[in-house]
């Protein structure tokens, strides 16, 4: 934390990529995939990338002090197909204001919390979740379909910084990845 | 046949489902709890070798990788024949009093608090983390939160990352702690103890201050008389990362004292067609069901059971609050499952201590951190104390140190029985007929549940962040009469 200067100084936006998920448990990786794939790709862009296996109120630590965020992550929510990109917005993790884990907060609470401790968060957060097949087996290499949605990911993340005014240009060789 | 099914996960995450089967009379016939599997680990590990398997286990799972990283370090000295100098053992230990005093900080404000704090029949909404701030003030907050960043910054120094230790070798460490490094650490730890001071003023005045709470915590809705497991150091204190695994029974005798490497000729597991879960219980004693009395071999391996277990805490503040939890409650061992909360807060207390006498002690910042294994390694066992219950860590591995075998029993298997008992017994003390089955009841259901600060998962951030509680009440004919929802 800490690492957020006053809203109001005039300087660019600060934005975050953040991939979640355990590398171990086969499709329950795909955020962080995408994410580093990203980190290639968006090497000369103003944004950082990290990877992170854990939310809770790490994602106080995590989003602090950026503009806007995005969080990519793995879903079994079967609104549809393997492999199917979701958007969702902050709002729509926020309604319980209650563990999804029985062991730590949601993101929507992990937000809601840091903002009434005046800690400075993104105002905007989007997420795009990946209909994940298989997260409950151990093993490294995700399913066919979901595999295959990682270039979508990455699309959709790019148009989303487009979206947001963010401009890039080549990527250069040496991958900008921060991992947590 | 009616049912009624607490569902907070569906489909989503490793997390767990309670079915409640009522009778034609509207009360409860039997309570299952049901966890999705993760499948393979084992076959995951086949093959590396061993001293990979303290980095892998971190990945296991998002909330305690610190304790799975301490028990395969263990298990990977144990399967080298080696043993690390006295520095090493006590760097493996300052980061993971660190640790858990950052752990039992997050489960008391995010989880077991609130249904104090706030209140167990308050409405969902407000019983949350963001309830505990209304209610103790914004500052107290911003105290959690440094809180945990300090624990954080401990494991980073000394694990060499953040949350994924990678630290530990077979025979040691393989980083050490500078001066400077020592000094933070040291800091951090005095404020660690300021605030485990803080948290249990908390507990005093919010919990212990209000006499329905106290009722309610020694009440019989939420009380089991079963075994206690704890690891005692060599004075019989609680110790989490090393020394003897202690089981006492009901009453607070001991049954038997052992290392972790007999683990298995203590402890056996019962299978049940219903579910993926093992049911661990005490050999000697043998498997009764889900009973309590000194006849059944279910036991505890929680907060409150190290306390039960142990003849008292090694440092002098946590010494304090454990003699006045004890007389507050009526002697030992307590076997009131909230109470729990207490112990955890207690527990709390004494990691910040240990971490301070660790971060002072004079060998700490030694250079001698390693021991190379010479010794052809075979097979080993690991144990520590996680927050949530004894783990143990099994490997055996081929003569040049490849894995063939890999076993573990995770803190929270060990409580399997006994949360599923104590979710039936609050259900059958809370739903009868006429009675409905209101959120707050439920609530009161899962708070028996929350007690144990229960883990199941190895990916606790799926999306979205909901946790849709719902209830399905069927009649006899099993059509859907009624249905809850909470999220």
């Amino acid at each position: 934390m800490g690492k957020g200067p006053s809203a109001s100084a005039a300087r660019p936006e600060r934005i975050v990529i953040v991939g979640l998920g355990n590398p171990l448990l086969r499709d329950d990786g795909v955020g962080l995939r995408a994410a580093g794939l990203l980190a290639e790709r968006l090497a000369g862009a103003p944004v950082d990338v990290l990877q992170a296996s854990w939310g809770g109120m790490r994602f106080i630590d995590l989003l602090a002090g950026y503009d806007r965020a995005i969080v990519l992550d793995a879903i079994e929510w079967r609104r549809g197909p393997i492999g199917t990109v979701y958007r969702l917005t902050a709002d729509q993790a926020i309604p319980t204001v209650r563990a999804m884990s029985y062991h730590d907060l949601s993101l929507g609470s992990a937000l809601a919390l840091g903002r009434a401790l005046d800690i400075p968060l993104p105002a905007e957060t989007v997420f795009f979740a990946i209909e994940a097949k298989d997260t409950r087996t151990f093993g490294e290499t995700l399913s066919p379909a979901v595999e295959a949605a990682l270039p979508e990911v990455v699309r959709r993340v790019e148009a989303q910084l487009m979206q947001w005014n963010v401009r890039w240009g080549e990527p250069c060789t040496k991958p900008a990845l921060h991992s947590t | 046949m009616k049912t009624i099914s607490i569902d907070p996960i569906t489909r989503l995450e490793g997390h767990g489902k309670i079915d409640i089967f009522l009778t034609d009379e509207g009360d409860v016939a039997e309570t299952y709890l049901q966890i999705p599997e993760l499948r393979g680990f084992e076959k995951f590990c086949e093959g590396r070798p061993v001293e990979e398997l303290p980095r892998i286990m971190t990945r296991i799972c998002g909330v305690c990788p610190e304790a799975h990283h301490m028990a395969s370090a263990k298990a990977c000295d144990a399967v080298y024949h080696v043993e690390p100098p006295p520095a090493a053992k006590k760097l493996r230990e300052l980061l993971y009093s660190a640790f858990f005093a950052g752990d039992h900080a997050t489960h008391f404000y995010a989880l077991g608090g609130p249904d104090f704090v706030v209140g167990p029949t308050a409405p969902a909404a407000e019983r949350n983390i963001l309830g505990v701030i209304a209610k103790v003030g914004l500052e107290a907050g911003k105290r959690v939160i440094q809180h945990r960043a300090g624990a954080q910054e401990v494991v980073k120094i000394l694990g060499g990352k953040a949350v994924h230790p990678v630290t530990s070798v077979p025979g040691g460490v393989t980083k050490g702690l500078t001066e400077a490094e020592r000094q933070r650490i040291e800091t951090l730890a005095r404020e660690f103890i300021e605030f485990g001071e803080f948290t249990l003023g908390v507990f005093d005045k919010i919990v212990l201050g209000n006499k329905a709470y106290v009722d309610l915590i020694l009440g019989d809705v939420y009380t089991h008389k079963v075994y206690s497991m704890g690891t005692v150091d060599a004075h019989g204190k609680v110790n989490f990362y090393d020394g003897l695994i202690r089981v006492v029974d009901p009453t607070g005798k001991e049954l038997v004292t052992f290392p972790a490497s007999a683990y298995l000729d203590n402890l056996a597991e019962h299978v049940k067609p219903w579910s993926y879960l093992k049911y661990p219980y005490l050999k000697k004693v043998g498997w009764k069901g889900f009973v309590d009395g000194p006849e059944s071999g279910v036991y505890q391996a929680t907060p409150l059971s190290r306390l039960n277990a142990a003849d008292g805490m090694a440092t002098p503040k946590a010494q304090a609050a454990y003699e006045r939890m004890y007389q507050t409650l009526g002697g030992k061992p307590v076997h009131a499952v909230l109470a729990t909360h207490w112990a955890r807060v207690i527990e709390l207390l004494y990691a910040a201590e240990r971490t301070l006498e660790l971060a002072t002690d004079p060998e700490i910042t030694s250079t001698d951190i390693r021991t190379v294994p010479t010794a052809t390694p075979s097979e080993g066992v690991g144990c520590v104390e996680a927050p949530r219950g004894t783990l143990y860590h099994h490997y055996a591995t081929d003569e040049k140190g490849i894995v063939r075998k890999v076993n573990l029993i995770v803190g929270t298997t060990n409580n399997h029985a006994a949360i599923s008992m104590s979710i039936r017994g609050a259900a059958r003390k809370l739903i009868h007929k006429g009675v409905e089955a209101t959120d707050g009841v439920l609530n009161m259901i899962e708070m028996a549940f929350r007690a144990y600060d229960p883990c199941f998962g190895c990916a606790t951030h799926s999306l979205p962040g909901q946790m849709p509680l719902e209830v399905r009440i069927h009649d006899a004919a099993g059509e859907v009469v009624r249905v809850l929802r909470r999220g």
